[in-house]
């Protein structure tokens, strides 16, 4: 079957990303919005609009049951669920499926196999797809934790059971360490989390974030679309991605593909998904980490080196079509890297609601923009504070840098802060440049640069000169308008002196 | 136009002419050397209410967004938050609401505040425009000047001392 006509149950940048497949396909788009998005791009652009509850999140754009409703009432026959929201709940596939709807992705199965993190490891386990090396059960005694130690290989990483923040989570490098950490541990889960029970793994020195995009069909056939990596991060947020990562050689990224899709036919997957793996740098060993069931904020990078409609082929793979690719088909062509541009202040990593002045987007040779952002548009504070994805494209990673740099230049968004000197520092980064840089690096080297240093591309006088000439227009005009009010009285004076 | 401005922790002085070509401009960062500036009135643009001009042979597009004395002002992908004040606008809101010194020999306060610094004590000789006081108000720093050549008689706060509108600072003898 064919698509006439389908729903788009997310907003921002990712409901105009699939409204444009979808537009290109000759399906019809149908948004819906919260009473804080009317304004949004995604409005704007669909075909039909409707409005379904409050700005909050719970409200709306979570509100399965009013969703299905308007997918029912506008004549959609399937609903794409963007990334976050509904994207990855299985309730929601299943009453789709109910409702005689069809969901733009996995199957509810495919989605609870690898929504619970542990039973997920387990099930990679079993698919002989590797998984970070350490203990299945909790570890007694110093005597048993130094076997263990041993068979997992230094550095080893001892974990409370319930530990996080920096308590009960200790790195031990050799034997000589391995006991008084294992009892520190210990103590600490007994004392701030009530439990002391301590399991180990191997510490990954140099640890990467590498993925792998797999896509699957109805009829069982699962390819691979290379990796990206995705080590900028900030808190476990991404900031920058790329692919293909220069630090993967190319007999490990067979490898580590052809896990990725063994990872996907274990569970029989539909859809595009994405295989995510710690990767550590220092010995290019891969384990697995998590399945996310969805499609990714950064599949365009993906898109740019394979060349490979991703959302197209969603939509494709829905309507109960073969992939329209064979793995012999897909081949890496360049490079592509991606820069989030999100209204946040560079520095403290504030989001910066608030309304947008100017916004020019950059234009121009294999540069590609998946934003919602246009002058006068008010950022909304109730949802994430990405208003763009700026893309770039090269025939190697140091034409595509020095694009992204050039785009980046051309971008100009005022009104609100923006991270956009934040991807200016990390291109002209060392570790980015010779792509040694790891999930620490935009926290270690860049986190704590002042704001000064951070904003070293423009002199300071530059700003100083701008706003004394427009205080001094200000001050003109005030003095200006004084003056001809004082003439007004003096005219209206001489005026009734006359009468008299 | 004489400003005072203070961007990041960084303070300024400018001082702007506006001439009949161009725009005059000298800046002066922390106390440290003055830096003149031309900026061309022929290159000069309003651009979608942003405003582009020449320098350093550099064409730079500014957004200057704000008013009276806030600014944020982007550029470049940057952006600077901008407090700035002339001493005609300080002497302005001081006029309106009726105190700075006045035909009787005493300085009242302009405005409800904090002394941050006193300049002077009881004897000085002050010529017009040497600073007498700064004063914090509306989270900003305010330099108060002689508006003409005095002799101080008394100082009647200290410094850190909060201040209401009309409070008699100083007196002159």
């Amino acid at each position: 079957m064919k698509f006439k006509k389908i729903l788009i149950a997310n907003r921002g940048e990712i409901a105009i990303r699939v409204i444009r497949s979808a537009r290109a396909m000759g399906i019809q788009t149908v948004a819906v919005y919260s009473e804080a998005d009317r304004d949004s791009l995604h409005v704007l652009l669909a075909d039909e609009a409707y409005l379904i509850g409050p700005a909050e999140s719970a409200q709306s754009y979570l509100q399965a049951g009013k969703i299905i409703d308007v997918a029912l009432k506008s004549g959609a026959e399937a609903i794409h669920p963007g990334y976050g929201f509904l994207s990855e709940n299985a309730q929601f596939a299943r009453d789709l499926n109910k409702a005689g709807l069809i969901f733009i992705g996995p199957t509810p199965e495919n989605i609870e196999a690898m929504g619970d993190k542990l039973a997920s490891r387990e099930l990679m386990k079993k698919a002989s797809v590797p998984t970070v090396p350490g203990t299945e059960d909790a570890v007694s005694n110093v005597e048993n934790a130094a076997i263990e130690a041993e068979k997992i290989g230094y550095p080893v990483m001892i974990k409370a059971s319930a530990g996080g923040g920096g308590k009960g989570i200790r790195v031990v490098h050799g034997p000589k360490e391995l006991a008084s950490s294992f009892r520190a541990c210990q103590s600490e889960g007994l004392n701030y989390f009530k439990d002391d029970r301590v399991f180990i793994e191997r510490f990954i020195q140099n640890p990467k974030h590498i993925e792998v995009q797999v896509f699957g069909d109805k009829h069982g056939h699962v390819v691979h679309l290379y990796e990206r990596e995705c080590s900028g991060q900030r808190r476990h947020q991404k900031v920058i991605e790329e692919a293909p990562s220069i630090s993967v050689p190319s007999d490990i990224r067979e490898k580590l593909c052809s896990a990725a899709v063994k990872a996907a036919q274990s569970i029989n997957y539909v859809g595009a998904g994405t295989v995510e793996f710690i990767f550590d740098n220092s010995t290019k060993e891969f384990f697995f980490m998590e399945m996310n069931t969805r499609l990714q904020v950064e599949h365009p990078v993906t898109e740019m080196i394979t060349g490979r409609d991703l959302v197209r082929e969603q939509i494709s793979v829905a309507a109960g079509y073969n992939l329209t690719f064979t793995q012999d088909e897909v081949s890496i062509s360049g490079h592509s890297i991606e820069c989030r541009i999100c209204a946040e202040d560079p520095k403290t990593f504030a989001p910066s609601p608030g309304k947008i002045r100017l916004c020019r987007v950059p234009q121009g040779e294999f540069t590609r923009v998946d934003g919602c952002a246009y002058p006068g548009y008010e950022i909304p504070i109730y949802y994430d504070p990405m208003i763009a994805k700026l893309i770039t494209w090269g025939k190697t990673r140091e034409e595509c840098i020095g694009r992204m740099k050039r785009a980046l230049a051309e971008f100009m968004l005022t009104g609100i802060k923006t991270n956009i000197v934040l991807h200016k520092n990390i291109l002209e980064h060392p570790h980015f440049i010779d792509g040694s840089y790891t999930t620490q690096f935009i926290e270690n080297e860049l986190s704590n640069k002042s704001q000064r240093e951070l904003f070293m591309f423009v002199d300071d006088h530059i700003f100083i000169i701008s706003a004394a000439i427009k205080a001094y227009q200000e001050q003109k005009r005030k003095d200006t308008s004084r003056l001809s009010t004082a003439r007004r009285w003096k005219t209206l004076g001489r005026q009734s002196q006359l009468r008299n | 136009m004489y400003f005072e401005a203070e961007s990041n922790g960084i303070q300024f002085k400018v001082r702007v002419n506006e001439k009949r070509s161009s725009w005059a401009l000298s800046v002066q960062k922390n106390e440290g050397d003055w830096k003149n500036f031309e900026i061309s009135k022929n290159d000069f643009r309003d651009i979608n209410n942003a405003i582009s001009f020449m320098f350093e042979g550099q064409s730079y597009l500014v957004d200057v967004a704000g008013n009276g004395t806030e600014f944020s002002v982007y550029t470049r992908g940057s952006y600077r938050n901008i407090k700035i004040f002339n001493d005609e606008m300080l002497l302005h809101e001081s006029l309106k609401s009726g105190a700075i010194q006045g035909a009787n020999d005493q300085l009242t306060s302009g405005m409800p505040g904090k002394i941050i610094k006193i300049f002077v004590k009881p004897g000085d000789l002050l010529k017009k425009d040497d600073p007498i006081f700064i004063i914090e108000a509306m989270k900003m720093e305010n330099e108060i000047r002689a508006a003409q050549d005095a002799t101080v008689k008394e100082v009647m706060v200290t410094e850190g001392s909060a201040v209401s509108a009309g409070t008699v600072l100083i007196t002159f003898s």
